[in-house]
């Protein structure tokens, strides 16, 4: 399958980036709410990157799995890394304040989620979402 | 939902890349040499193509079962030439990508017009006994060959019905999935019973999946039907545990988000006071002692008021 | 791309017809507050039936809105939200509290004529 590759750089790209995301979802057959939750968490995603890295990527890709179908989204940055992933990571950690880098939020919309990050050696998160 | 998918990138949903194919031919130790022998019967084939379709046939047509699947003769017209164009194929000589993705098109018609595996086993076993005696004939003077030929063809015929019964499996799971998704939504109506009034029975166990149904179904509702108020009738909902709690309160939210009201009735106090025990926040949510005092509140809300007419004033009531 | 806002009464209403910059939302909040002081609103409607996700930052962004309304007097409302949003927004944890919420502009009119005190954020 072919990848699909969206340099995130400036904001216009997460708005790119989600709607690349839209489009491979409906092709794999996903709902409209399956959809959006993967648009959304991507929002997230990629806006931390835009903040905090300046610069990273957005990778898309179609999964298939015995007969389910689904989508994968890894990004990428070489920013400055989260000291403290497992902070980031706790639920309750707010997504609705200022502070907060979504990263539980974008978790609780995708099915799979890991977080790969260490200071000084950039981020990289991948998530997937399959289709009921 | 889901539809079927017109985008190339599925055209089988099976993944038979180049290393799966190889795979497997090693392991029916189906080599370029098979292919070879395969090809030089070609001529041949074509020769005896007929005949062998025009007994295949009738053989299928002499059993009831099998003969229901072809009443109608264009079909029958259709299908025969696809099959003479199948037939061909066998001894075509290539045995790459394209010719899987045949296959896999084949088992899945077959899943399509539910024609089981018995049959089309037993179609494959009449090619093999057909071919056998053609092959038989043919090299009259060299029975080995015949023999070499006919387990060439053996090998390859094997790789179909490989590919035909997976694919007929998968598609069978899909289906299945399909009629589960069916009747899980069928199983949590959403009823309009005033304007702008939706009622929701929610019956049964609720898992993670499920709930997310309910909660996709009742915020689709709520803009299909311009709902102000909902009803949420948990009363048969079997267990009513903190995931569960949380599952309502989201439901609750997202549809305070498009403008409606929740009302869940049918949460007894005791289950109610359980939640808050375990650290439920249940403040968010309105509820009413039973269904009939929520569907009341509700119409107060939305400034409908029932009055019993004075003809039946002289009724004993219920 | 500016948001245009238009008036209707003592009403403000805005249709936010796609993802905002950074700037045009900063840009929009501004012209929004002035308008507000100007007009003497007394609400504001945001309608995003247009957006296709809400995330974090447009939900900081609506709130930041909501806060420069009601220092001038002002409710804001958000009508719009698509159902598969809302239930995005849910599952993100998102809030939106100091704004009501109605399905549609229809709606969030008619909720402003009543006065009446329903949203997902108004107590009951």
């Amino acid at each position: 399958m072919q990848d699909e590759r969206v340099s995130i750089e400036h904001e216009a790209d997460i708005v790119t980036a989600r709607q690349k995301a839209r489009e491979l979802a409906a092709a794999s057959g996903l709902s409209r709410t399956e959809q959006t939750l993967i648009a959304t968490a991507i929002s997230e995603v990629a806006r931390n990157i835009v903040s905090y890295a300046r610069r990273g990527e957005v990778v898309l890709a179609l999964l298939e799995d015995h007969g389910r179908h689904g989508v994968l989204v890894v990004a990428t940055d070489e920013g400055p890394g989260i000291a403290d992933p497992e902070l980031a990571l706790k639920d309750g950690y707010s997504t609705s304040s200022s502070m907060g880098m979504g990263l539980p939020g974008a978790r609780r919309l995708m099915d799979e989620f890991e977080l790969e990050t260490a200071v000084g050696k950039g981020t990289k998160i991948t998530m997937r979402k399959w289709s009921r | 939902m889901a539809q079927p998918r017109q985008d190339p990138r599925f055209q089988h949903r099976m993944e038979i890349d180049d290393e799966e194919l190889n795979k497997r031919k090693a392991f029916l130790e189906f080599s370029d040499e098979d292919a070879q022998v395969l090809r030089n019967l070609g001529e041949m084939a074509r020769t005896y193509a007929d005949p062998v379709i025009e007994d295949f046939y009738r053989h299928i047509l002499s059993f009831e079962e099998t003969r229901a699947f072809f009443r109608d003769p264009k079909l029958l017209e259709r299908v025969k030439r696809l099959q003479k164009e199948y037939f061909l194929r066998l001894t075509d000589g290539e045995y790459g990508k394209e010719y899987v993705a045949d296959r896999l098109r084949i088992g899945r018609a077959h899943e399509r017009v539910n024609l089981a595996p018995k049959w089309y086993l037993g179609m494959y076993a009449f090619y093999l006994r057909a071919v056998a005696n053609r092959f038989l004939g043919a090299f009259d003077k060299e029975p080995d060959k015949a023999l070499f030929a006919f387990l060439s063809l053996m090998k390859l015929v094997f790789l179909d019905i490989g590919l035909a019964m997976e694919t007929y499996i998968q598609e069978r799971e899909a289906t299945m999935r399909r009629q589960q998704e069916a009747i899980r939504e069928l199983s949590t109506p959403v009823l309009q019973i005033r304007e702008r009034l939706l009622l929701i029975p929610i019956i049964g166990v609720i898992d993670t999946h499920r709930a997310r149904l309910i909660t996709d179904g009742l915020l689709n509702s709520i803009r299909a039907n311009r709902a102000r108020v909902v009803v949420m009738d948990v009363t048969g909902v079997a267990t009513i545990d903190t995931r569960v709690a949380n599952h309502l309160i989201q439901t609750v939210t997202a549809a305070g988000l498009m403008g409606a009201s929740v009302i869940v009735t049918g949460l007894s106090s005791d289950v109610a006071q359980a939640l808050v025990g375990l650290g439920i926040d249940l403040s968010k949510l309105n509820t009413a002692c039973d269904l009939q005092g929520g569907i009341e509140e509700a119409e107060r809300f939305l400034g409908y008021r029932v009055v019993r007419s004075a003809e039946v004033a002289g009724v004993r009531p219920a | 791309m500016p948001v245009p806002i238009l008036k209707q009464g003592d009403v403000l209403i805005a249709f936010i017809q796609a993802a905002l910059t950074d700037k045009d939302l900063v840009r929009f909040r501004d012209e929004l507050g002035e308008a507000v002081g100007r007009w003497r609103s007394r609400a504001v409607v945001i309608d995003v039936t247009a957006l296709d996700v809400i995330d974090s930052f447009a939900t900081r962004t609506v709130r930041g809105i909501a806060h420069t309304a009601r220092l001038r007097g002002a409710r804001t409302l958000v009508v719009g939200i698509q159902p598969d949003v809302a239930f995005a927004m849910v599952q993100l944890g998102l809030t939106l509290e100091g704004v009501t919420t109605a399905l549609d502009l229809e709606d969030g009119l008619a909720l402003l004529e009543e006065g009446g005190q329903r949203g997902s954020s108004d107590a009951r």
